[in-house]
């Protein structure tokens, strides 16, 4: 046995060394062969995007490269994909082309990785005008959309035959449906322990809160914080009216994980989510429709987020001109528009294709016509303060918190963290 | 007790082995000298890009660690340093460069819109700023070189789609082109277009009212800069409004009189104020010591509580009479084989309120992650089921080092099994594993995942969202520095300063203890 | 009967209750694997369908095969090498008397406490350097990888291992050195036989540790075929993606396991045999 050890040990030493020098020497050979600084920089551009994304993108990275003589990796980056964007870039190891959602381009921006784009007016033209205006900060486009995104209401039509015209009914139905155990929830938003300000928002937006306000320019203006003003109070109010220690229609047991779940499974008829969740819906042969999220009664319209997917040129690629040529000359092309909403069928930027699948799907034309209000998520940096507060604040509410302490506590980390 | 072993011991080598012994050394020095010729094999592997790229402090370092590693196993002398070296320099380069790294960015203002350098900072402020001239051309662009296509100088050669009219542009200016391609040049292919790409985003044609620049490889469009960097004066300047931002390198920022900050900021050095933030920081102050607290409890608990019932099952499954032994350790190590970010979220949506398998199971509705305390006993028995075979493991390999003749003698002597197990294998035991308990602390004490991935700190009391009943100093750390407006790395890496010192103190002294140990036993 | 229960049967009883313990979860992904709907809305552990759907969208839709490979040839390398490594530091530290010895070990214990989302920066710094300068070694690379982790080979496995060398008489090692041993002598031929339970032990975690990692993983390896098991997991459960691929995700999950139960098998003997015969018949 100790043979053996002392075996194994010296043979898998040996083969470890050996195979680190074999493919030394090859890479030496390859190196010495051609012209060195045109070898490293010759036509490869790498492209970042999460995991679906890229798979979606590869054949036509694939086509664009062989069309133009140049190689095209499309890499997937699972986790925390614009820090390690950021990150890489500073370090010089970071992609040409990133592509991710809109509201980071504050940050990007502050961290000079990305640069803007210039498009020409046809092409932005042919953009929807919200998700051009997403893309815009500082008066600069910084990116090229391809496709939108935005919460609305998804009810399974055979427990809610009509669709709910405002919260109260939708309460209404849902309580009715419990009591008739047809259902065990009254409404599907998620929220978790932790909350989550996105799915929040719409309700939030109705009962009269507002996130950042707006400067004459009609930028979000970062001095002026709607959470912890009055009509942000009276939200919370509301949440906190709906939630657990109230009709019940809130819960901070439904969370990312099961909400879509619950609502397949038939538990819930009412689900607010995004077009992600209807592949789901589909396959588990729920008859659905969607609607926008309804509002309060009386109150104003229940906006959603409008969430724009965006390709960025990096600021710090090794291959900038190829990156700019891909970005506002083949990604404004229809064709690869179409071919990313058949793998993620979320309403395309482009309103020529917007309009060609709407025919197809009616599905995109729902989501489009429950987006109608939405209102960009605000790219500023300062918007990355939000989030958590705003989201365990709700929570909070939700399990039955003073709303008015509960909101002043999460304006006041918001505006630590902003002023820090 | 170790007199009883002195007899074993020497028996253990009997004349033959030594024998043995001798010989194989023939063989130690032959694998010796393959091992050292596949170091200076790699040495010289990894001279060759050292030499191209002219990194002559790299290959000095390189040259020097070789010699060094030469010197070292070819003298008889440094023995420990032999045995230490290997494992060192992996050490070195991964984990005390990072950290010496990370230690260093606590004293500057590391962190989202402070990242690079000030020259960074301003090309990226200039590149921002560049506009298309209102109305101006959008031009077909097609990039041309005069020469070698790798390195002969560049020309735009553009077509105003409106008029058809086609022109060369380089450094001086525009001018009408006789032919396409023009006499003399050569069109670039995409491909030999990409190889100089920094070349060509950099390349400007001006113009009367700006500058002509390329967008991607085949358009073109009439830009202006309207920020400039004026070095004279160490400042941004708007041509459109004549409003100036002054650099501060106090902050590293391009502030304006009115207060107004440019967002692209740089990296400096801003001395000990990220400490004393961390100091003077009410929300930090306020909460800081409930957490230090609840770590302790929580890397306290997670290590004893995997430990002993790690230690009960191992002792449990170690009669050699017992039947399946093998099929129930494999069962037991299983959580253990499972990716435990995976694990960590199961368990999470275990302890839902309404949904939870937990609460389904047991018929009963408890808000198992909405209170303090139920969340603290959550997160504990994730722990519990993470961790335990991993020390089940650990201490079955243990006692199975432990001498059998030890615990034949104290059976003859008549002891019980569970005196036997507290006079000899207790003891034993915990000589292999205190130091394995002191890590396991250290590293429960930072065990973000386990918390990140289950609560993420909470619950949150309604009034303070900063600090939850689970948050680990780590987990709150996490939200402090990359919660807020963005990544603050210095702000981060100055609490961590203060968490490791406070680890490093109790660790320390814990392991003073098991000096004593030490020596008595070994 | 009595006599039974105390000599065995409680601890069959033991390792029934630890079994079930261990199992509970797994069952629970076990279920939501071979649930065609496969989502995490089943919060019991009887699945409402039975079929082997996300196993094979697992092995179409995905690169899993690839993912396995990689796991498993930079897991198993890093193990053995780091093992190797961190023996090696630990017979200096517990049969050798040297200056730093004690602040030598404490030093490598603090050094393991550092936040390791802190250092991220750092090691984008070095790797991005050697991407440049040896590519075979950089990102995206097993080697690359391996290398990452051998910077921590002397963390917790040198202690741990130090622990069990420690337990071994010194009078052993006197007694081989004047019957003529040199140092490496006593090194593979005395001890590592003598501790090879805590070897195999030792072994297995690290597999575990690295094959499960993904941290770093995630961003070192981004092109689809360098990606580790973990990685590409992960990847399947972000956003959005988190409802649908859940049962293809608890699929991998499971299989990702076999290695280490394989590794674990083979280890098995060796934890178990090990010294059951008497600590010094080596």
């Amino acid at each position: 046995m100790r043979i053996r050890t002392a075996g194994v040990i010296a043979a898998s030493m040996l083969c470890l060394a050996g195979v680190a020098a074999c493919g030394d020497s090859k890479d030496n050979d390859t190196k010495g062969g051609s012209a060195p600084s045109a070898a490293a920089a010759s036509g490869e551009l790498v492209i970042w995007a999460d995991d679906k994304r890229s798979a979606a993108l590869k054949p036509f990275a694939e086509k664009f490269g062989k069309e133009n003589g140049v190689t095209v990796k499309v890499q997937a980056i699972s986790k925390d994909q614009q820090t390690t964007f950021l990150t890489a870039s500073q370090q010089g190891s970071g992609p040409d082309v990133m592509v991710g959602a809109h509201d980071w381009i504050g940050n990007l921006v502050q961290n000079g990785a990305i640069d803007p784009v210039q498009l020409t007016d046809a092409q932005k033209s042919g953009l929807q005008p919200g998700a051009l205006k997403a893309v815009t900060f500082n008066s600069q486009t910084y990116g090229v959309p391809y496709a939108t995104e935005n919460i609305g209401l998804i009810r399974n039509t055979d427990l809610a035959p009509t669709a709910p015209a405002t919260m109260e009914d939708l309460v209404a139905q849902g309580k009715k449906l419990v009591s008739e155990k047809k259902a065990s929830e009254i409404l599907c938003l998620q929220a978790g322990p932790t909350g989550d300000a996105y799915h929040a928002y719409p309700l939030y937006a109705s009962a009269g809160g507002y996130l950042f306000g707006t400067t004459a320019s009609g930028d979000y203006d970062p001095k002026d914080l709607g959470v912890g003003k009055p009509g942000s109070v009276a939200a919370f109010e509301k949440l906190r009216s709906l939630g657990e220690k109230g009709d019940g229609a809130l819960k901070r047991s439904i969370t990312p994980d099961n909400s879509v779940a619950t609502f397949t499974g038939k538990k819930c008829a009412f689900l607010v989510s995004g077009p992600w969740a209807t592949a789901d819906a589909k396959k588990a042969g729920i008859k659905y429709d969607i609607t926008a999220v309804p509002p309060f009664k009386g109150a104003k319209e229940a906006t959603p987020f409008l969430g724009v997917q965006t390709f960025y040129v990096a600021s710090k690629g090794k291959n900038k001109a190829l990156a700019q040529e891909f970005v506002t000359n083949y990604v404004t092309t229809p064709e690869l528009a179409t071919a990313l909403y058949q793998v993620d069928p979320r309403p395309p930027a482009l309103t020529s294709v917007l309009d060609s699948v709407k025919s197809n799907d009616p599905d995109v034309a729902k989501w489009a016509e429950a987006g109608k209000n939405a209102i960009p998520l605000p790219a500023i940096p300062e918007m990355a303060a939000i989030w958590e507060p705003f989201g365990k604040a709700e929570a909070a509410v939700i399990g039955g918190a003073d709303a008015k302490s509960t909101v002043d506590a999460a304006a006041k980390t918001i505006s630590a963290a902003i002023n820090k | 007790m170790t007199t009883q072993l002195e007899g074993p011991a020497t028996r253990a080598l009997p004349a033959p082995e030594v024998e043995e012994a001798r010989s194989t050394s023939l063989l130690g020095q032959v694998v010796k000298i393959v091992l050292l010729g596949l170091v200076v094999a790699t040495a010289i592997w990894g001279a060759f890009p050292l030499v191209e790229n002219e990194y002559w402090a790299g290959l000095a370092l390189l040259l020097a660690t070789t010699a060094g590693l030469l010197y070292l196993y070819l003298t008889p002398r440094h023995i420990p340093a032999k045995y230490l070296v290997p494992g060192t320099l992996f050490l070195v380069v991964f984990q005390i460069f990072p950290v010496l790294y990370t230690a260093s960015t606590a004293f500057t203002n590391f962190g989202d819109g402070h990242r690079g350098s000030k020259a960074e900072a301003i090309t990226a402020i200039q590149t921002a700023s560049v506009t298309r001239v209102p109305g101006s051309t959008e031009y077909q662009l097609k990039i041309l070189t005069r020469g070698d296509v790798a390195t002969g100088p560049l020309a735009f050669l553009i077509t105003d789609p409106k008029t058809g009219q086609v022109s060369i542009g380089d450094g001086a200016g525009l001018k009408p082109a006789d032919a396409v391609p023009p006499a003399g040049y050569t069109v670039l292919n995409a491909g030999q277009a990409s190889a100089r790409s920094k070349e060509i985003t950099d390349f400007a044609v001006p113009t009367s009212t700006g500058a002509i620049r390329s967008s991607g490889l085949s358009r073109a469009y009439e830009g202006k800069a309207v920020r400039a960097y004026d070095f004279a004066s160490d400042s941004i300047r708007d041509t459109t409004d004549g409003k100036v931002w002054k650099a501060d390198d106090a902050i590293g920022s391009f502030v304006a009189a009115d207060g107004d900050r440019l967002a692209q900021g740089w990296k400096v050095g801003v001395g000990f104020s990220n400490f004393t933030r961390v100091l003077t920081d009410d929300t930090i102050a306020s909460s800081f010591l409930g957490t230090l607290v609840w770590d302790f409890l929580f890397a306290i608990g997670s290590t004893g509580g995997t430990f002993l019932l790690g230690m009960f099952c191992a002792i449990a499954l170690q009669s050699t009479r017992m039947r399946f032994r093998g099929l129930y350790r494999i069962l037991m190590v299983l959580p253990y084989a499972m990716p435990s970010f995976a694990m960590l979220l199961v368990w999470r949506d275990m302890f839902n309120t309404d949904f939870g398998l937990i609460n389904n199971v047991l018929g009963i509705h408890v808000d198992w992650l909405g209170t303090p305390i139920t969340a603290q006993l959550a997160v504990l028995l994730v722990q519990l089921w993470l961790g335990y075979p991993y020390m089940f493991l650990v201490t079955t390999g243990a006692l199975q080092a432990i001498p059998a003749e030890l615990t034949d003698a104290t059976k003859v002597d008549g002891a019980g099994p569970f005196q036997a197990f507290r006079a000899i294998k207790l003891p034993l035991l915990l000589v292999a594993l205190t130091p394995l308990l002191i890590s396991s602390f250290a590293f429960n004490f930072n065990n973000f995942n386990a918390i990140y991935l289950t609560t993420e700190g909470g619950p949150f009391p309604a009034d303070n969202p900063n600090a939850g009943a689970t948050d680990l100093l780590i987990t709150y750390t996490y939200r402090l520095a990359f919660g807020g407006s963005g990544a603050q790395y210095g702000f981060a890496a100055a609490i961590s300063i203060f968490i490791f010192l406070i680890v490093a103190v109790v660790s320390g002294v814990s392991f003073r203890r098991t000096r004593a140990q030490e020596e008595v036993y070994s | 009967m009595i006599k039974w229960f105390r000599d065995t049967g409680w601890r069959h009883l033991v390792a029934v209750l630890a079994v079930a313990f261990s199992l509970g979860p797994i069952l629970f992904v076990f279920s939501a694997a071979i649930n065609p709907l496969g989502t995490l809305s089943s919060s019991t552990l009887v699945p409402s369908g039975a079929s082997l759907d996300n196993f094979g969208r697992l092995f179409t839709d995905t690169n899993f095969p690839q993912w396995f490979v990689n796991s498993v040839a930079i897991a198993g390398l890093a193990s053995i090498i780091s093992i190797f490594l961190s023996a090696l530091a630990a017979f200096a530290f517990s049969r050798r008397r040297f200056r730093g010895r004690r602040s030598g070990l404490l030093f490598l214990l603090l050094i393991q406490m550092f936040p390791q989302f802190l250092a991220v920066v750092a090691l984008f710094l070095i790797f991005s350097k050697i991407t440049d300068l040896w590519p075979g070694i950089g990102f995206n690379t097993w080697w690359g990888m391996i290398l990452l982790y051998l910077g921590g080979a002397l963390g917790v496995n040198t202690w741990l291992m130090k622990g069990f060398f420690d337990t071994v008489p010194k009078e052993l090692d006197e007694s081989a050195t004047v019957d003529g041993a040199s140092h490496t002598g006593i090194f593979f031929r005395i001890l590592l036989p003598l501790v090879s339970p805590i070897i195999a032990v030792a072994g297995l975690l690290a597999f575990i540790g690295t094959i499960n990692e993904f941290l770093l993983a995630n961003l070192f390896l981004r092109d689809g075929a360098s990606k580790t098991l973990a990685v590409g997991l992960y990847g399947l459960v972000q956003g959005s993606d988190r409802n649908t691929n859940f049962g293809i995700f608890c699929a991998g999950t499971l299989l990702t396991a076999i290695p280490t139960v394989g590794v674990f098998m083979y280890l098995q003997r060796y934890i178990v045999e090990g010294l059951s015969a008497g600590a010094v018949k080596g």
